[in-house]
């Protein structure tokens, strides 16, 4: 099997996964009893009115008396052409309310993304190159700290440390600031700390240990004898080939914490990003959009997912498209 | 060595080959099924004879109720005991080594002593200890050794010197808005975290063993829809669909471990089929196909245990990830907020952060330590259980 092939195999993969993903969201909910629809009812029997007729009207207003596979296939139809609904609690379509969040979120997801990337793998590939010193016990110390510490938690801290009592950074998240200013930056600093230390001690890990590995091979005996700079030796012949292996846990570990932990920041420090809307979401008991940011996060997974396969792929030549 | 009786290869227990049947039971599947048959009894009273709010225990006259997750909790503790901690005891050969190897990763040692002391607190806290007060009077309570301005607190159990009031032994960790002492709600939320740790440990253990060692034997097109099915499990975002649940059908504790073990296989069943697959090729294997063994019991006899050493690892690195989800759920307050847990606290304490910041910080560090010793002790049984990894790493 050529490139082109595995690539369109893991393509379609990707789009039965999401396929999937989405029926079983669909049967979740239309398991459910539709908060509408007792609403109505409620309403009418208050109201004196007959609450039988009222849940059969919005029923029929909502359209679901039809046959479960018809609504089955609407809903399909409206997910993948992107007719995400009208959300109540924000009064505009779902798509526009996650756009408008997505903005916010990719304010800070994004450094911290690339510091992630950047800082991990070097710090690991370091400490290898100094195992058992202390500078090694440190590192392993720090990794090990932002791994176990739960990340609300230490931004309750930080925000306690900085924004109550030392009044470095403001409380509350201000969306007032242009994007690219020191204020902006001053307040994003903290969340994107919490974020980095959560994520980075699993990278460092991983790079540690690879490197490791790779440290006393022969090619490295030879890149040594022939005089290469040390720097250079780390960079081409330790650094590349750590890399492979740890692309395949790190987008994994990136969209774990993008979808659990991003919500937790947002909530904690005000901001008004994707997580906070899914939980305002939730909270307003607003369905289209709990549905409409479930399937983003989802659809942000798949991609993820398929970017992380296709990436590992090009980056090792070793591995051969039969196998998977 | 020459002291002692070594183990010797050359005698043959054909006690033990002469009673392999399939129907025979070991003195710990005996033991199982005898400590098990008196908490379902049990389970079954309380759930077809007592009332919704009656306690389990009144007959005895304690006041005391048991609910699904805890029948659930003490069924896998037993399991525990019967399985890992006998067996370990009926081989103080291998104990012994791996205790030896164990002990030499300190911070690992100290790992187990604090997860010890979390274990026997969650067991025996809740069955010594009453359960936490709401009393206004003493709202915002210091912990000991410590002090506030005297207007915080309603009213000081300790002494007040110099316009402030210090802590006392009967608060050792101060108190919340509500008067509830947080040592003791720290001590409950033990009780939590052990229940989510063995529950989804064993439901995990139960799924991806089975799954992974049933895939690897199937092979073929059959190991192959099981193992995309697997992909699927792993790329579910677990988070949000417990959240939808949780918006549609509502849900305490119980929905929370179910859904979340439910999801969290499917990395445990992927190392299984590989190792398995890895087991199955080696020479005992072999000669135990040679002399006549059947698929199920070399499966059961062989594969099993193991894989199931090598997997206690990877379980022990999950365990903290279910922690931290279900803090991080009670402190959006979307979790079940009748559940005393170490998140319930930290989320209560959060809105008087600035002046009583002990309500916060006790279960968060509590919380803290709690996950960073499941992934040292996961980190030293990797050492311990597998020799080969450290082989590399020298």
């Amino acid at each position: 099997m050529g490139f082109g092939r595995y690539v369109t195999a893991r393509v379609l993969w990707a789009g039965v996964v999401s396929l999937v993903i989405t029926t079983i969201t669909f049967l979740l909910l239309s398991a459910a009893p539709n908060p509408d629809v007792q609403q109505a009812a409620t309403q009418a029997a208050l109201q004196g009115g007959n609450p039988a007729e009222a849940t059969e009207r919005v029923r029929e207003l909502r359209g679901l008396d039809q046959p479960l596979y018809v609504r089955y296939f609407d809903f399909i139809r409206g997910v993948y052409t992107l007719d995400w609904g009208w959300s109540e609690s924000r009064s505009q379509p779902v798509l526009e309310a996650v756009g408008s969040a997505l903005y916010y979120t990719a304010q800070y997801s994004i450094p911290w993304t690339i510091l992630t990337i950047i800082l991990g793998p070097l710090v690991g590939v370091y400490s290898a190159a100094n195992m058992y010193s202390w500078k090694d016990h440190a590192a392993t110390g720090f990794a090990f700290f932002g791994y176990a510490i739960p990340n609300f938690f230490f931004g309750i801290i930080l925000l306690l440390v900085f924004g109550v009592w030392l009044q470095f950074i403001p409380v509350t998240y201000n969306t007032d600031v242009a994007v690219f200013s020191v204020e902006n930056a001053v307040q994003l600093t903290i969340p994107v700390f919490v974020l980095v230390t959560g994520s980075i001690g699993a990278v460092m890990r991983v790079s540690r240990n690879e490197s490791a590995e790779f440290q006393n091979a022969d090619f490295m005996k030879t890149a040594k004898a022939k005089g290469v700079s040390p720097l250079r030796a780390y960079a081409y012949h330790v650094m590349r080939p750590t890399l492979v292996p740890l692309s395949t846990t790190l987008v994994g570990q990136l969209l774990a914490l993008f979808l659990g932990s991003s919500l937790l920041v947002e909530v904690v420090f005000a901001i008004p990003g994707l997580g906070r809307l899914t939980y305002k979401a939730l909270i307003a008991q607003d369905t289209n959009l709990v549905l409409g940011t479930t399937l983003f996060f989802t659809f942000v997974a798949v991609v993820g997912n398929l970017l992380e396969d296709i990436v590992f792929t090009v980056l090792d030549p070793r591995i051969s498209y039969d196998d998977r | 060595m020459a002291t002692k009786k070594s183990e010797e290869f050359d005698q043959v227990d054909w006690n033990e080959i002469s009673r392999s049947g399939r129907f025979d039971l070991s003195i710990n599947s005996i033991g199982m099924l005898v400590t098990t048959l008196p908490l379902v009894l049990l389970a079954v009273y309380d759930w077809q004879f007592l009332g919704e709010r009656t306690p389990t225990f009144q007959f005895v006259g304690v006041d005391r109720g048991l609910e699904s997750v805890d029948f659930f909790f003490i069924f896998t503790l037993l399991l525990a005991f019967w399985f890992l901690v006998l067996p370990l005891y009926q081989n103080p050969r291998m104990t012994r080594y791996y205790w030896k190897e164990f002990k030499q990763n300190r911070p690992a040692v100290v790992s187990l002593v604090w997860l010890g002391v979390v274990f026997v607190g969650g067991i025996v806290g809740p069955i010594v200890m009453d359960p936490p007060q709401q009393e206004l009077l003493i709202a915002y309570q210091p912990p000991v050794f410590t002090s506030v301005v005297d207007t915080t607190p309603a009213t000081c159990v300790g002494e007040v010197m110099n316009g402030r009031c210090y802590g006392t032994w009967e608060h050792p960790l101060g108190t919340t808005n509500a008067g509830k002492d947080v040592f003791t709600m720290i001590v409950y939320g033990m009780t939590i975290s052990m229940q989510i740790a063995f529950i989804t440990t064993t439901i995990v253990a139960t799924i991806g063993i089975s799954f992974g060692t049933l895939s690897a034997y199937a092979g073929g097109w059959v190991d192959e829809i099981m193992m995309r099915f697997v992909d699927i499990i792993l790329s579910f975002p677990t988070f949000l669909m417990f959240l939808l649940i949780l918006y549609i059908y509502g849900g305490g504790l119980g929905m929370f471990i179910v859904v979340f073990s439910l999801f969290a296989w499917g990395g445990t069943a992927r190392y299984v089929r590989s190792k398995s697959l890895s087991i199955s090729e080696e020479e005992f294997i072999k000669s135990s196909r040679i002399s006549g063994a059947s698929t199920y019991h070399v499966i059961r006899g062989h594969v099993v245990p193991n894989v199931a050493s090598s997997i206690i690892t990877q379980l022990t690195l999950l365990i903290p990830g279910f922690l931290l989800f279900e803090a991080q759920l009670a402190f959006l307050g979307i979790g079940d907020s009748t559940v005393p847990s170490w998140g319930q606290l930290i989320s209560a304490g959060r809105s008087d952060l600035s002046f009583a910041p002990w309500i916060v910080l006790a279960p968060g560090i509590v919380l803290f330590l709690t996950i960073l010793a499941f992934n040292f002790l996961g980190d030293a049984l990797l050492d311990a259980l597998n020799p080969e990894a450290e082989a590399e790493n020298t």
